[in-house]
């Protein structure tokens, strides 16, 4: 019953949805790759008093970011030069809420402005290092923080090393970093272990890790 | 008769659930219409496009080696260029308003193929030496910032999405006149009985009032060749389109596609081709901060020629499925007529909606001013 019609009618069909496909389609690819390093900052009593940040740009974006920086040699750029720079980043980024979203015991958590803002340029690279302080000290027993740009223009990938530290956190408490990918079945075994056995501070568990932070403090 | 009768439906009812599928799916729509974030993560790793997205993302990501290593070697330079080339065909199969507009704007109008090639090639084109003009004028002979620049930016893309709509909307007038008017040759058909002769003649004469008040579109490209200009011929082509009216609905795609089409594909063209790429700004700094901004400027025009080849291929699927209902619809007089328009109304529409939803910056997510300001 395949009349050369239906035929013509089924090819334009499918021409129609790879049409509409494509044209619907309008999120981008990053064009900003930031290497995260990030340290979880804790007080005295033990609750979570806020996020500090060390975000390297990739190269490209480094030198679009530093177009036009008056600075005296060449090539170099001192923490002076950049400071009206790292002003102008952490303003920008206070719109999109530093791409840092943290949660605690099931509600979110806000922060405040960034603070203690400034950039180094390293290796073709800017790194902006700043922190967020909470509006509220929290303390709860699972914490998460994700880092990440809903957008997609800016790609975050944590650092190969030591992507999170925690800094002054209860030593029972446990940080993990989660997967990006599905985990090797050694991953899934240690992950399967960690509550007869958990990880203490200094492990670099997390590394093989990505993007998404989880601290337990019993 | 009862073939193209079921296909037609087949069409209709294998095309909308799909349609809403595909919108519905798309994180972009999803947002638009109010649904939570996805995790960039989810949305980048899955299906042919997560792939498109993975390579564009990679050859864009290479560039900036091959131009650091096309300082010293003229060998590295070629790759560049060819990675430069790549990436225009992969950046613009996957994100992007442009190929949106200007493919919805070639199904509106009824364009010939051909003349959506050269539109998509033009419009690439315009891409590419804005984006160079913007580099060359702001950074290398202003000196200025990046955050300078990403406002620059910032305004000419305004003004971009601003003409869309202006596009859309104006079309979406024009063309739903054409939609009323087959509206009434479908209503009258069917009951021949009801339509009385009073409001054939009204739509005869509603017709001519669309034939006159549609400016270039549905006027005199027929006549081109035996005169300077529409207006002075404005009156012939009048009385060849009255006398071709008795057994063509509306004047066909060829009789549209003459000279005088060219100026009103200009202007979407413009409209779209006004935005720069920020991932063509980026690199053009970046090269210029290498000292290779004439390198980085060659790339750039190469990167314009790959995005125009897809987007071109794009458009010509487009003019092609369009070309496609309208066969289909013409074995159906009256109905196949006010389905065609109202295609072109729908096209039309969303010619403006894109043009909204990018103002309201739904649709834009390469803000390059995110970090600098």
């Amino acid at each position: 019953m395949d009349t050369p019609m239906m035929k013509q009618t089924r090819s334009g069909t499918f021409a129609v949805l790879l049409f509409v496909l494509s044209i619907t389609r309008a999120d981008a690819h990053p064009h900003v790759w930031v290497t995260l390093h990030s340290e979880i900052v804790y007080a005295a009593d033990g609750a979570m008093t806020g996020v500090r940040h060390a975000w390297t740009f990739d190269d490209m974006f480094s030198a679009y970011a530093l177009q036009g920086i008056p600075h005296a040699r060449k090539g170099q750029y001192t923490r002076e030069e950049l400071g009206s720079l790292a002003q102008l980043n952490v303003t920008s980024l206070k719109e999109y809420g530093y791409f840092t979203y943290a949660r605690a015991g099931g509600r979110k958590l806000k922060f405040l402005d960034a603070a203690d803002y400034w950039l180094e340029y390293k290796n073709a690279a800017l790194t902006l290092h700043f922190t967020l302080p909470l509006t509220a000290p929290a303390a709860a027993k699972a914490t998460q923080i994700e880092v990440y740009d809903p957008t997609i223009f800016v790609d975050f990938e944590f650092a190969k090393d030591t992507p999170v530290l925690l800094s002054g956190a209860p030593p029972q408490c446990l940080l993990s970093v989660d997967l990006p990918h599905q985990p090797t079945p050694a991953e899934q075994l240690r992950l399967s272990q960690l509550d007869s056995d958990p990880l203490d501070a200094s492990s670099t568990y997390g590394e093989i890790f990505a993007n998404k932070i989880l601290v337990k403090c019993p | 008769m009862t073939v193209p009768m079921t296909t037609m439906y087949r069409v209709a009812v294998v095309l909308s659930p799909a349609i809403l599928a595909v919108a519905v799916a798309d994180p972009a729509w999803a947002q638009a219409f109010g649904a939570p974030h996805l995790e960039a993560g989810i949305m980048v790793q899955s299906g042919p496009m997560g792939w498109i997205f993975a390579e564009q993302a990679a050859f864009y990501r290479s560039l900036s080696g091959f131009i650091r290593a096309s300082k010293d070697d003229g060998a590295a330079m070629w790759s560049l260029f060819g990675i430069s080339f790549l990436y225009g065909v992969f950046h613009a199969i996957g994100p992007g308003h442009g190929k949106a507009v200007i493919s919805s704007y070639l199904v509106a109008n009824e364009e010939t193929w051909r003349r959506g090639v050269v539109l998509s090639f033009v419009a690439a084109a315009i891409q590419s030496v804005v984006a160079v003009l913007v580099v060359a004028i702001a950074a290398v002979l202003l000196g200025a910032t990046a955050r300078a620049i990403g406002v620059t930016v910032h305004v000419v893309e305004t003004v971009s999405y601003a003409f869309v709509i202006l596009i859309g909307f104006r079309l979406l007038l024009v063309k739903s006149r054409g939609f009323r008017v087959a509206w009434r040759d479908w209503a009258s058909r069917r009951a021949p009985g009801a339509a009385s002769a009073a409001s054939f003649r009204e739509a005869i004469a509603f017709r001519r009032q669309v034939y006159r008040l549609d400016a270039p579109a549905f006027r005199c490209e027929a006549c081109q060749d035996d005169g300077p200009g529409p207006q002075v011929h404005g009156a012939h082509c009048h009385d060849h389109h009255d006398s071709a009216r008795g057994h063509a609905h509306g004047p066909e795609p060829a009789e549209l596609a003459g000279a005088g089409g060219w100026r009103r594909g200009l202007s979407a063209v413009i409209a779209v081709g006004l935005r720069p790429c920020s991932g063509a700004i980026i690199v053009l700094i970046f090269a210029l901060a290498q000292d290779l901004f004439w390198t980085g400027t060659i790339a750039t025009l190469i990167m314009g020629l790959g995005t125009a080849m897809t987007v071109a291929a794009i458009a010509t699927v487009a003019v092609g499925a369009r070309n496609l209902a309208s066969r289909v619809a013409t074995a159906r007089s009256g109905l196949g007529m006010l389905i065609m328009r109202a295609i072109e109304v729908g096209a039309a529409a969303l010619i403006a909606i894109f043009g909204v939803l990018l103002l309201l910056g739904y649709m834009a997510s390469e803000q390059l001013w995110m970090l600098t300001g």
